[in-house]
């Protein structure tokens, strides 16, 4: 066990074995690659805060899923933080509800530069099946500019994690 | 027609007030109430109210006709009376513009300031054009919180956007030294105007919606959504469709429990136990990804049945519960076995039996307070007449109680599963809807991981959505958080919210 922990520490290796949470091997080469990607963009973390719009509360529950021990963002340091000031990537869910906006406005420009914005979930787009309610907007790209978008409704943890990583690519190119 | 189980009185205001007082004193929980306007379909504005008659499969529902006086629709509020009507009559007024007079709180509850004084969403005449039209997005919002003035008291404010990943919602605390005084919470950020938008997409889109109210109820929203058109165009569903809804409802419901008493370890502070229960709660969502390929069970429910046949997984299902249900004793010795965690739990955020009931609370919130009160046994509805269990309750009122009664109940559901799982269910999946007939309406209910699920649908001439009323758990369990704080230290709050795990879009809608 000792001798386990050890080796995990030196060599960086995932805390969990693959066999017991039946992880791919396309999962495997993912999780390689995010964390490359994450040391060489952000040094060493992305930090996000979360925002819910008037999200059914589906994409909040897969983003908390994101730090369980099977999908464990931390290790790519993607994590979520309290204060958009530490923020580097804003993570809207919903559909903007009326309610939402000045909180979501005032939480991106809280946030300090460079920032991205994600818009994560189908209705974070276009409204989804709230679309045509008198109590939303068509979408978070009518409050504040949208740099990338994860589809799903709602998208599982893996999901979000490749639209983090997908949203770094686009931004170093 | 009415479904056999509803008894329909139709009554003047003044039988009203008496009639909803005498039910509710006699100890018959007032299960929803709400307001459809029928002027199109010649009548007025009518309120009702539904009760479920203790200890029998009969809900009594009382409406009676709002008149206008001097231009404005008014009626004498019976909050005085029935405490449980508050929050609807306060919704009433919001979405309808019929003011309950001598209701104890004058504020509105759903509109935030961008919403323009009298134009009230729900009313038929009032379309998506026009509300949009009158929005006034820099308007503030004016609300009267609640303040407590004297030597020492500190007011603290917190969100809509919390710390973590939580839904929004605003909390206001007063507070003296470490302990709370008063929590007035101000809710309604993620307010979507489900309600209209279910009148605007009809019945067949309908359930598409339900599952999106609130998502870890999908598939509780869902099902009470079919069941209600179902019972409305009386169409009865196949066996299998039976069989498939109830093992589903109960994944959902062992799902939720187990990820919500791992949760309640973040709230003590004790990172093992909520990584266990993260850990399980993982097996069980990527088991509902394999059976309907939807982590949150979506996709499932159809109007008149089910659109895919889980029970060919049965294997599947066996052995992953198997496995879980040695991995959750284990987590369970794990929490019970911990003194630190025990103790943050024993006597943390106690609501009383008295006012759980007089402000009907329902669920989780109601067993762990001693009321046994559950839809499944009290109101059989899908195979719950045929599988032998038990509704769950503690006397206590704390976060502890609340634990167990999750705990108990998330045991009794491997049970149901594993009854549900022995038998054959031969025939379709789904039974054929033919259409809605007019003028008709129905209640659906469910009981949800959270608590009770009720949908009210009622047709207008043509057989279209004239009111699709939802009502969650959460809506009933909100006012209750400010009694089961009261007196505990700030720090604490985050553990009592996480003990009730209410939903603030189920209730927003």
């Amino acid at each position: 066990m000792f001798t386990r922990i050890f080796n995990n520490i030196i060599g960086k290796k995932k805390a969990l074995r693959a066999g017991e949470l039946k992880l791919t091997r396309s999962d495997l080469e993912f999780a390689e690659g995010m964390r490359r990607k994450m040391h060489s963009v952000f040094g060493r973390s992305a930090r996000i805060r979360q925002v819910d719009a008037g999200s059914c509360n589906a994409c909040e529950w897969e983003c908390t899923a994101m730090g369980n021990p099977v999908y464990d963002s931390q290790r790519f340091g993607v994590d979520f933080v309290a204060s958009p000031r530490h923020a580097d990537i804003i993570l809207v869910t919903g559909p903007v509800s009326l309610g939402m906006v000045l909180a979501l406005k005032k939480t991106y420009l809280a946030t300090p530069g460079p920032k991205l914005v994600i818009a994560c979930g189908d209705c974070s787009k276009d409204g989804g099946i709230y679309r045509g309610s008198y109590a939303v907007t068509d979408g978070a790209a009518e409050i504040v500019p949208v740099d990338s978008y994860i589809p799903g409704c709602p998208p599982t943890p893996r999901d979000i994690l490749a639209g983090i990583s997908r949203t770094i690519d686009a931004f170093i190119k | 027609m009415n479904p056999a189980n509803e008894i329909h009185k139709k009554l003047t205001e003044g039988e009203f007030r008496e009639e909803a007082a005498m039910l509710f004193d006699n100890g018959n929980p007032l299960m929803l109430m709400f307001c459809v306007d029928e002027r199109e379909i010649g009548g007025g504005f009518t309120v009702y109210a539904v009760f479920s008659l203790k200890g029998e499969d009969l809900f009594m529902v009382l409406s009676f006709p709002v008149t206008e006086k001097s231009g404005r629709f008014a009626y004498k509020s019976i909050t005085p009376l029935v405490p449980a009507a508050h929050w609807y009559e306060r919704e009433i007024r919001d979405m309808f513009g019929i003011e309950p007079l001598g209701h104890p709180d004058p504020r509105p509850l759903v509109l935030h300031g961008m919403y323009p004084d009298n134009l009230h969403p729900l009313r038929r005449d009032v379309t998506v054009e026009q509300i949009r039209s009158r929005i006034d997005l820099e308007r503030e919002d004016n609300y009267n919180f609640v303040k407590v003035e004297g030597e020492g008291v500190c007011e603290i404010p917190v969100g809509p956007v919390h710390a973590g990943i939580i839904e929004p919602g605003h909390f206001r605390f007063s507070a003296v030294g470490e302990s709370i005084y008063f929590l007035d919470p101000r809710l309604f950020y993620t307010h979507k105007g489900v309600e209209k938008h279910f009148e605007r997409i009809g019945f067949e889109r309908g359930a598409a919606l339900a599952e999106r109210v609130s998502g870890c109820s999908s598939f509780a929203h869902s099902t009470a959504y079919c069941l209600a058109v179902e019972r409305m165009a009386g169409v009865e569903i196949p066996e299998k469709a039976k069989a498939i809804r109830t093992l589903l409802l109960e994944l959902e419901r062992i799902y939720n429990h187990i990820g919500d008493i791992g949760n309640m370890c973040a709230g003590t502070g004790f990172a093992v136990g909520y990584q266990s229960g993260a850990l399980i709660k993982e097996k069980l969502m990527r088991l509902n990804a394999s059976l309907t390929g939807s982590r949150y069970l979506r996709g499932v429910n159809a109007l008149g049945g089910v659109s895919r046949d889980v029970l060919e997984k049965a294997d599947e299902i066996l052995f992953t519960l198997d496995e879980v249900t040695t991995e959750y004793k284990d987590f369970m010795e794990l929490l019970t076995g911990s003194v630190s965690h025990m103790e943050r739990l024993d006597g943390a955020g106690v609501l009383s039996m008295d006012i759980a009931r007089k402000l009907g609370a329902t669920g989780i919130a109601a067993r762990g307070s001693g009321i046994n009160q559950d839809m499944r046994t009290v109101h059989k509805h899908l195979m719950y007449d045929s599988v032998v269990f038990e509704a769950h309750s503690r006397g206590k009122g704390d976060v502890l109680a609340r634990m167990m009664v999750r705990a108990d109940e998330a045991e009794c559901s491997f049970s149901i599963i594993e009854s549900i799982l022995k038998e054959p269910y031969p025939g379709p999946l789904a039974a054929g809807i033919k259409g809605f007939p007019a003028l008709s309406s129905a209640l659906g209910y469910v009981e949800g991981p959270r608590g009770s699920v009720f949908y009210f649908v009622k047709t207008n001439d043509k057989g279209e959505p004239l009111r699709v009323k939802v009502r969650s758990a959460s809506f009933c369990n909100w006012p209750l958080m400010p009694f089961a704080v009261r007196g505990n230290i700030i720090p604490d709050f985050p553990l009592v919210n996480k003990s009730f795990n209410l939903s603030y879009s189920g209730s927003d809608m």
